[in-house]
């Protein structure tokens, strides 16, 4: 074979005419970009766009991870995406409402909550919990305005407990990217009493320090949420009832309505965690914060 | 050499990045304005303003309007008929790197829009199909300009 491939590099002429060079040269360096090459490529991305479409076209049918709780029946992720993406100009449109609980700020001189540089948001509760069922929606809405979710899942509050069976999202198992802040939560357990989600040492001291008759008025009470070292308040920012009645889907479809209650319930306690929110983050990212309703509410919030 | 780079490389590609340029720029003056400026609809699947608001719009904190401007600028840069006829292997390298990098961008944009934001901007799918048209002809051309200079 040696042999061979030299006999084929002696083939090539050792002098050419300039019309031979300029017609086809005899000797082509090797191309570090073969012609092959570039039709993989592009087939590559035709075929990942068409990946992407169908997975769009066709992701209706389950949940993402499916679901945790005892309720829950495959809810169709494009009603998880109604959750993280309310429109900006619904949110707008309704503002905070009157009649939410007064939260008051925590002590100035409260610890900075921080991982890896940035800002903590943290929530616990647990899945047969009907008022943290009802917290998890504004939460989610307020959250995806800074972030990105994945995996998050769905389930209902038990079906022994006060407002029974009210669907919600679920924290356990999922995950949250965002370049302005962390979002820590846990769901202690199932919405059948099960253990779900261990506490970390931070939230434990964090629910161990706050979620107290001091900072919230109530002793280890669920849902708990903080904002970093700002906001603390445990239950829920509405009555859980006007969710009565209503599926997944139709709680999500509201929320892009703002003529609905849900909507002017949710996204308004929403908007409210987002002033807040947005305080701890210096008020980016400006596309949000910068929002005269929002401008307005911190101004209620500082007090 | 240049014989084999087809004619139609130099202004196809110019033409794509000026129209990828102008809608670049359209969005990022929605951006830093309202983004019930753009001219789209807002509700459904085509939802320009869930798109342009949402988490994902902003990449590393910049603006993605604005470094889709930026890229385009940089691909209007290297698509003129000079930067073409140029000899450089290092910038034909560049341009084919570059348009790989901005459909890589695009690729994880229309996965944003389609899988965690659930609605379609308009506008920025004619900046993808732009990003997608130069990814093609600077593959295509790739071979026989990197083979000559």
């Amino acid at each position: 074979m040696a042999k061979k491939k030299r006999k084929r590099r002696s083939k090539v002429p050792q002098q050419r005419t300039n019309t031979d060079e300029e017609m086809r040269p005899a000797v082509e360096p090797r191309a570090p970009w073969s012609r092959r090459t570039s039709s993989a490529a592009i087939g590559v991305v035709v075929v990942a766009v068409l990946v992407m479409v169908l997975v769009f076209a066709t992701r209706s049918p389950t949940s993402p991870k499916g679901s945790t709780g005892s309720g829950s029946t495959g809810t169709p992720v494009a009603a998880i995406v109604k959750v993280t993406s309310v429109s900006p100009s619904t949110l707008a449109a309704i503002g905070i409402p009157s009649g939410l609980p007064q939260i008051p700020a925590l002590p100035a001189d409260t610890p900075v909550v921080e991982s890896g540089g940035k800002p903590v948001v943290t929530y616990i509760g647990a899945e047969y919990c009907p008022f943290c069922a009802a917290e998890r929606w504004p939460v989610v809405v307020a959250l995806s305005r800074f972030g990105t979710f994945s995996d998050l899942g769905t389930t209902t509050s038990a079906s022994n407990d006060v407002y029974p069976n009210t669907p919600t999202p679920s924290f356990h198992g999922s995950s949250y990217v965002s370049d302005y802040l962390v979002f820590s939560a846990a769901e202690t357990e199932t919405a059948q009493g099960q253990p779900l989600d261990t506490l970390t040492a931070q939230q434990q001291q964090l629910f161990s320090t706050y979620d107290t008759k001091q900072y919230t008025g109530g002793n280890g009470g669920i849902p708990f949420t903080m904002i970093g070292n700002l906001y603390a308040w445990a239950g829920s920012s509405y009555d859980p009832g006007i969710l009565k009645g209503l599926s997944f889907d139709e709680i999500a479809s509201q929320l892009d309505d703002p003529s609905t209650e849900v909507a002017r319930i949710i996204d308004g306690s929403a908007n409210r965690i987002t002033a807040m929110i947005c305080l701890l983050t210096g008020n980016q990212p400006g596309q949000v914060c910068s929002a005269p309703y929002i401008q307005q509410e911190q101004g209620k919030l500082k007090g | 050499m240049m014989d084999r780079v087809p004619r139609w490389a130099s202004p196809v590609s110019l033409l794509l990045s000026l129209t990828g340029f102008a809608v670049s720029t359209y969005l990022t003056i929605a951006h830093y304005t309202t983004p019930e400026t753009l001219v789209c609809a807002t509700s459904g699947t085509v939802n320009c303003e869930r798109v342009t608001t949402s988490a994902q719009s902003m990449f590393l904190g910049i603006p993605v309007a604005v470094l889709g401007l930026a890229w385009f600028a940089a691909m209007t840069a290297l698509s003129t008929p000079a930067a073409w006829r140029s000899e450089s292997r290092l910038l034909h390298l560049a341009r084919m790197l570059a348009a790989i990098g901005g459909i890589g961008f695009a690729l994880w944009l229309v996965y944003a829009e389609l899988v965690l934001i659930g609605a379609i901007c308009l506008w920025c799918t004619v900046a993808h199909v732009m990003a997608f048209g130069l990814f093609v002809v600077s593959v295509i051309t790739a071979p026989d300009l990197l083979a000559r200079s």
